[in-house]
């Protein structure tokens, strides 16, 4: 079940919520097949602007566009290859990993036999197998966010947004996961990953920098800070503080 | 008076049981007074348990534990007066002004109204606090809450203060700005303790004990750490455009090398012999840039709780 | 695509939510306990027939007519007699304190004005304070005044036209006979209107409605999915109601048992939508289940008919009543039950009862949004 690949354009999306502007004005470019990182501190507008990018919240102003799709997106349809994990906990606590995964073959509609065999794949490299009847509020953090991206990727999505997975999540726990993410964009998967954590951002083919609703620097990882001129993501804010541009 | 360092944190021999299961095995280690001491461990390590008992919210089940010349024999709540906790999670009433917060925060110490006022000004003059006392919680910007939730912990004046992960996703300019003033605490005789997943954090730290199942694995400041966790530096493999698929399987199998392991599009390779591994590096030449790094934390981390494991 | 309604989706999400329900013991407990106990409550402890009245007596006579008077109270079971301690301001005064629901007071002429002119009077003092103890003690009063004309004079007084009653359907006009099918009404309306008012609310607070909105389900399919498990419960509730009416009070079932069936799935689905629809609108557990303890419980108990009759309330809600589900039910749940109705006596109740319900999911999933705009 090899979807079309995605990329997703967006040209100065504005977004209010309340009286704080959370997106002023951002256009960027996620390519086809890339991991993109979406960096930026709590406040920033990154789970904005991935709600935006699924219609969960519509721009003031602005446009979405995804290649491979006319200018009339039907979410309906590209439901169904893009995945998303939310940035809280999305899960249900009483159901166990194996009652998760049937859940969402049955929302997706997934044939049984790709269903096993993707099953079997995913519970392979999650290392989740032994745990299939363990319910999800039982779950170490890291497997808990682990069960999350296996309901994601159950669809063999084209696209796969991820909030903040490895928030709170050990060391360990999450360069598992960031295996787990490299793996999965070398099958050609637009990936977009939003952290908070600065250190994170070497480990993406490219980066968005965001701070209170605007892009101040993208570009690959190396790009940017040589560019910038500066050490770190960390001195890269410091030096826009102290520009005034924050 | 005598030079012998004071111990603000006496831990010996301590376990912790739940049942059959045993949280922490037999752990023993002392904190300076003044310290900045991390407390590092994969989810389930044992650290959360450790630190119940130093805040007086679980009772050993052996061992002994000394927090501020306060044991368990003179009650928990001689313990409770001597620490402050501010979790990353909650510390603050979002709906209630800072007036409220502070107000509350007293009246469950049993603080008297006239140590609130003076210990409210001092502390809010320590963080460079200048909007009314009448804002709302929910009104502030994440560094500032940050910030006045470290005061609203500290209002008892407690000699260990523990944080939590206390600087996970605020801006790095308010990260910078909040170790400033855990610096200055520090520097006034406090003790830090910090927990924490965020090795930015876990590098501002004097020492730091990693835990693992129960026991401590580590504890050495961090620049120690790296040095006898990593004797040699670790080299950086950067492709230069597609590499043959088998190679890494091919490389993690040498001889010269200890382990390697994917980061962001790089790898990172741990080698197990310097002459070995000259030869080799030359042999990938043509497939790589190669270069040396000083070890992070956070593969002192993986290395020391994963090495054991592996 | 998949872009219409997928049964199959629909049945994943009711697969889903059948777990939370065997896994949570609030929504199990809730399903067997709360019909049991309003039975128990209803039918038991609430008992509309009034007896062991107790009654002051102030005689001032003490004459063998006024003694023959106070026998005739005594005599027909309805009241307990409370000796006067004294004053006619202590018989009163009894009303006050509660210790009687109502006071006899002989004056001294009362043999003397019936021998001289066949023609007497005694003042009878009622609480009018409960309201509904009043009503049936003065129900009572006819009778007793009948018993006591022919006692004192011997003479059964013709009137001159007699009006006699007999109730039908409920001919002992027992109060259980007549609660316990109105119950079915009330039990199924709190308990589904709580039970779904949660479910949607719950998926909001924990953080699932984000990623299931992300995935194609559409929200009738939701909606339909949520309602199957509970359309189960409810209707086994019901059941349950019955049996006890039938097994428990000894109450016939006069009617057909599949139409109240019918009967009963309109309405529970009417009731489902109504909480679904408060779910919908709003997103925390808490609010929505004090919104669905209002509107669930007040209206299925005083203005359906349950309690109090339709026809004693003022034209506006007697008319304000026919947009509540409850009422149509209560008719047809009555009236199947004791009397043994079939549909087209019920034609009307019947229409009600399906409009409302369409309209009622109609709108939920009109309200469902399917975005995270506040």
């Amino acid at each position: 079940m090899q979807q079309m690949s995605i990329g997703i354009k967006i040209n100065n999306i504005k977004k209010k919520l309340g009286l704080n502007q959370a997106l002023d004005g951002v256009s960027t470019h996620f390519e086809e097949g890339l991991l993109h990182g979406l960096i930026g501190p709590e406040g920033a507008g990154k789970t904005t602007l991935l709600r935006t990018l699924l219609n969960l919240l519509t721009p003031d102003e602005g446009t979405v566009q995804f290649t491979n799709h006319g200018a009339d997106i039907d979410y309906n349809s590209i439901r169904s290859s893009i995945a998303y994990m939310p940035q809280q906990q999305s899960l249900y606590a009483d159901l166990s990993i194996s009652e998760h995964l049937d859940f969402f073959r049955d929302l997706y509609q997934i044939p049984k036999d790709v269903y096993l065999k993707r099953r079997e794949e995913l519970l392979h490299i999650t290392r989740l197998d032994k745990f299939i009847d363990r319910p999800a509020g039982k779950l170490s953090g890291g497997m808990y966010k682990k069960l999350g991206l296996m309901c994601a990727l159950l669809q063999s999505p084209a696209a796969i947004l991820l909030d903040e997975p490895t928030n709170g999540v050990d060391p360990i726990s999450r360069r598992e996961f960031w295996d787990l993410l490299h793996r999965l964009s070398k099958e050609n998967i637009l990936i977009i990953f939003a952290t908070a954590y600065m250190d994170e951002a070497e480990r993406c083919d490219r980066v968005h920098i965001l701070s209170t609703g605007s892009l101040i620097a993208e570009g690959t990882p190396r790009g940017v800070l040589e560019r910038e001129n500066v050490e770190s993501y960390d001195a890269l804010f410091i030096k826009r503080a102290a520009e005034g541009v924050l | 008076m005598t030079n012998i360092p004071v111990n603000a944190v006496d831990v010996s021999n301590l376990t912790v049981k739940f049942g059959d299961f045993i949280a922490v095995k037999n752990i023993s280690f002392s904190v300076e007074k003044g310290e900045i001491f991390g407390f590092l461990g994969a989810n389930g390590a044992g650290k959360t348990t450790t630190i119940r008992v130093l805040c007086g919210l679980l009772l050993p089940t052996s061992g002994k534990v000394k927090v501020s010349d306060v044991t368990y024999d003179q009650g928990i709540e001689a313990i409770k007066a001597k620490v402050g906790y501010m979790s990353q999670k909650f510390t603050l009433y979002n709906d209630l002004s800072i007036q409220e917060n502070f107000a509350f925060t007293a009246s469950l110490r049993k603080i008297p109204s006239d140590t609130l006022k003076r210990r409210t000004k001092e502390l809010l003059d320590f963080i460079g606090f200048s909007k009314p006392m009448n804002t709302l919680v929910r009104d502030l910007p994440g560094g500032i809450k940050q910030q006045v939730s470290l005061a609203a912990s500290i209002l008892h004046d407690p000699e260990i203060i523990f944080l939590d992960e206390p600087t996970a996703g605020v801006t790095p300019v308010a990260r910078a700005r909040f170790w400033a003033l855990i610096k200055q605490l520090a520097k006034d005789g406090k003790t830090i303790f910090v927990t924490t997943h965020y090795m930015d954090e876990a590098e501002q730290c004097g020492r730091i004990a990693l835990m693992r199942t129960g026991e401590i694995i580590a504890l050495d400041g961090p620049e120690n750490l790296k040095k006898t966790t990593f004797p040699d530096p670790i080299i950086e493999l950067n492709p230069k455009g597609t590499i043959p698929s088998e190679l890494i399987e091919q490389l993690r199998n040498n001889k010269a090398v200890d382990s390697i392991d994917s980061y962001g599009m790089k790898y990172h390779l741990i080698m197990k012999d310097s002459q070995e591994w000259n030869r080799l590096s030359i042999e990938i030449a043509p497939f790589f840039v190669i270069r040396q790094i000083p070890p992070s934390l956070e593969d002192v981390f993986i290395r020391l709780v994963e090495g054991v494991t592996r | 695509m998949n872009l219409k309604f997928n049964f199959k989706r629909a049945l994943s999400i009711a697969k889903k939510e059948q777990f939370h329900i065997m896994r949570d013991p609030f929504t199990l407990t809730m399903a067997t306990i709360l019909p049991v106990l309003l039975v128990l409550i209803f039918g038991l402890a609430i008992e509309f027939n009034v007896k062991d009245i107790g009654l002051t007596v102030h005689d001032s006579d003490r004459t063998f007519s006024s003694r023959k008077l106070v026998e005739v109270f005594s005599s027909s079971q309805y009241f307990n007699i409370n000796p006067s301690r004294g004053s006619i301001i202590d018989a009163i005064s009894d009303l006050d304190s509660e210790r009687s629901k109502a006071s006899l007071i002989i004056e001294p002429e009362f043999e003397h004005n019936l021998l001289a002119s066949g023609n007497t009077k005694a003042q009878f003092l009622l609480d009018g304070a409960d309201n509904s103890t009043a009503g049936v003690i003065l129900g009572y009063l006819g009778g007793i005044q009948k018993a006591a004309n022919f006692k004192l004079t011997g003479t059964l007084v013709k009137e001159p036209i007699e009006l006699k009653t007999r109730y039908l359907f409920n001919p002992e006009l027992s109060s259980p006979w007549f609660i316990v099918p109105g119950l079915a009404v009330v039990v199924i309306a709190i308990l589904s209107i709580l039970l779904t008012a949660l479910t949607v609310a719950r998926e909001w607070e924990n953080g699932s409605m984000e990623l299931l909105l992300s995935t194609p389900v559409q929200p009738l399919e939701i909606i339909i999915g949520k309602l199957i498990p509970y359309t189960v419960i409810g209707l086994a509730a019901v059941l349950l109601v019955v049996l006890v009416a039938i097994l428990g009070f000894g109450i016939p079932f006069a009617g057909n048992i599949i139409l109240f069936g019918v009967g009963s799935l309109i309405f529970l689905i009417a009731c489902l939508a109504q909480g679904m629809l408060i779910s919908v609108l709003i997103r925390t557990q808490q609010l929505s289940m004090q919104i669905a303890m209002v509107t669930g419980l007040l209206p299925s108990l005083l203005l359906s008919g349950f309690i109090f009759p339709l026809e004693s309330m003022p034209k506006f809600f007697q008319n304000f009543t026919s947009i509540l589900p409850s009422k149509w039910f209560m008719i047809i749940s009555r009236g199947i039950f004791l009397k043994g109705a079939d549909l087209s006596d019920l034609k009307l109740p019947f229409i009600g009862l399906f409009i409302l319900s369409s309209i009622l999911i109609i709108t939920a999933t009109k309200k469902f949004k399917k975005d995270l705009e506040p």
